[in-house]
């Protein structure tokens, strides 16, 4: 299965063009444009972005595989991450980790993730990439079952 | 003696106006009124000033802003203006108030700095997490293009784009920084021997700057040095967005000058301790500096050289507040687990001893460590220290020491 951008990120990757002095600058850019397509980089967006910045295959996998918010394969799920780091722990991350486990973990994609910058809430966790600051079991069941 | 707590406003002063991040808003509120100002001097006029102000790097290292901005100018080349909002150390939440609450003052110093240094192209490094942070910033450039205070027909010609990392702690280094936006793996560079070299991206003279110090760009052009210098401590002029999280009853962000006592400021302004317990510690400015124990607290005042004094750091002024019934094992475990997650990996003694130490601390969890164990941990944090390209391994070589120099019983307690 062969994979193309879209016309409007196609729209997008011919700006990124003008802002940038060198193509191998836009392999982060273009990585969030095939996630944000796809849901996941795939193996063959890979390949189509070495032939957009004119880079190998590899140098385009190595940069992918270094950032832990490049997802690699599909999840069929929502995705929503605990942050587990110091601020966090002390106001009970690991209560409510274990609380979306045993009551979430069949509809949602939980796992745990480092200091997201958001202290004076924690503890926290993100939905599909937004953050919910302040979790109680309480607020957790509202906002998952409000869904 | 400590200077008093005033709450002095810089860069924080727009921040409860609703709305502020929506053009008419900021320029009723005064943004954008300091660039003719800025325009009517010449650059190195500018450069002059932010040097004459003292102002200090205030993502962490504290270096002086303006030798760094001269150390561009001496270069040939292209010049190019990074602004560092990748914001990772943790603890750390402050650049983000900027970006959500005011960005076009952050806009504002970014055409200002540009114009001192040449510079016509501006990168903000934005961390991944921030998502949607970086809708409120690029919806806030896009009102600028518009406006014409960026693009081709801007008084001075400026074009910002926002690059959005994607999750790595290491990037906000500012050498694995400017890696991560040529497209690479986000490894620190080696430093170079002279400390009057600037940084280069794609080997053209360039500024990395954070995202705080470059907002308060505007204030100094508009009060002048001395008014900068009206704040803070002489060596520590202006203010710091300092930023408390842990067990305090009013977590949060307040800018304050330089110099104020930690305990009155954890006490008046973060409201004590959260559940009336007692305070064990603070690990004053992000995990990676060294830990301060409560009985030396009252004695500590939140400036550079102050933390020196106490075997610490400043660091970017997130502190964490941790009580009394805290375990200081299970802090250091949690901290070693955050390093050895985020290191990059290129230099052998960070990427082993992060996870050395990460291992040697399950045990102590586990109650089955030994002596060995601990003598081990202590000579992993020695080799850490001082053998690789950036600061990361040290910085977790000085968490290391910083806990077992204070709390060193609680370890021996473990031990089976």
């Amino acid at each position: 299965m062969s994979f193309i951008f879209n016309e409007q990120n196609n729209k997008k990757i011919e700006e990124l063009t003008k802002r940038y002095p060198k193509k191998k600058a836009m392999i982060l850019p273009i990585l969030w444009l095939a996630q944000k397509q796809e849901g996941y980089v795939s193996n063959e967006a890979i390949k189509e972005i070495s032939k957009i910045v004119e880079m190998p295959y590899m140098h385009i996998y190595s940069v992918a595989t270094f950032y832990t918010m490049y997802r690699l394969e599909k999840s069929d799920k929502p995705i929503i991450e605990v942050c587990r780091t110091l601020s966090c722990e002390l106001n009970g991350s690991e209560e409510i980790k274990k609380y979306l486990d045993n009551k979430y973990s069949d509809k949602y994609k939980i796992i745990e993730v480092e200091c997201m910058g958001a202290c004076s809430g924690a503890p926290m966790c993100t939905l599909e990439g937004k953050y919910i600051e302040n979790l109680t079991t309480t607020k957790i069941d509202e906002v998952l079952n409000g869904k | 003696m400590a200077n008093k707590i005033i709450r002095q406003k810089i860069v924080s002063k727009n921040f409860e106006i609703p709305n502020s991040h929506k053009i008419d808003v900021a320029l009723q509120n005064g943004r954008y009124s300091t660039l003719d100002k800025a325009f009517s001097k010449d650059p190195q006029e500018l450069i002059e000033m932010v040097k004459q102000s003292g102002l200090r790097g205030k993502g962490g290292g504290g270096a002086a802003t303006g030798n760094k901005w001269q150390f561009v100018t001496n270069k040939d080349g292209t010049k190019y203006v990074v602004v560092n909002a990748d914001e990772s150390e943790p603890g750390t939440f402050k650049d983000r108030q900027i970006m959500e609450f005011d960005p076009h003052l952050l806009i504002e110093g970014i055409i200002t700095t540009c114009y001192a240094l040449g510079s016509h192209v501006s990168y903000i490094y934005i961390r991944g997490e921030y998502e949607e942070i970086t809708e409120v910033l690029q919806g806030a450039i896009d009102e600028a293009y518009e406006r014409n205070y960026l693009g081709d027909n801007a008084k001075y010609k400026v074009d910002i784009t926002v690059h959005r990392g994607a999750g790595a702690y290491i990037c906000g280094e500012k050498s694995a920084l400017l890696e991560s936006l040529e497209g690479n793996r986000g490894n620190p560079r080696l430093k170079p021997h002279s400390k009057t070299e600037p940084e280069w991206y794609f080997d053209q003279p360039t500024l990395v700057n954070n995202v705080e110090t470059i907002a308060t760009i505007p204030f100094i052009v508009e009060n002048g040095a001395e008014g900068y210098r009206k704040f803070g401590t002489e060596k520590a002029p202006g203010t710091l967005l300092f930023a408390i999280s842990g067990q305090i009853n009013n977590p949060g962000v307040y800018e304050e000058q330089f110099g104020v006592n930690m305990l009155e400021f954890l006490e008046t302004i973060g409201g004590g301790v959260k559940n009336g317990k007692k305070l064990k510690a603070v690990i004053p400015g992000g995990a990676s500096t060294p830990i301060i124990p409560a009985h030396q607290i009252k004695d500590v005042t939140l400036d550079y050289e102050c933390l020196w004094g106490f075997n610490s750091e400043l660091g970017t002024g997130g502190m964490i507040v941790l009580d009394e019934d805290v375990c200081m094992v299970k802090t250091l475990k949690n901290l070693m687990r955050f390093y050895n997650h985020e290191s990059c990996g290129q230099c052998t003694p960070c990427r082993e001893g992060t996870s050395w130490s990460e291992k040697i601390l399950d045990r102590f969890m586990n109650k089955t460590a030994t002596l060995k164990d601990l003598e081990t941990l202590k000579s992993v944090s020695t080799i850490m220290n001082g053998k690789t390209v950036c600061v990361f391994a040290p910085a977790a070589s000085g968490v290391i020491d910083g806990i077992l120099r204070h709390f060193e019983s609680e370890f021996l307690e473990c031990i089976k």
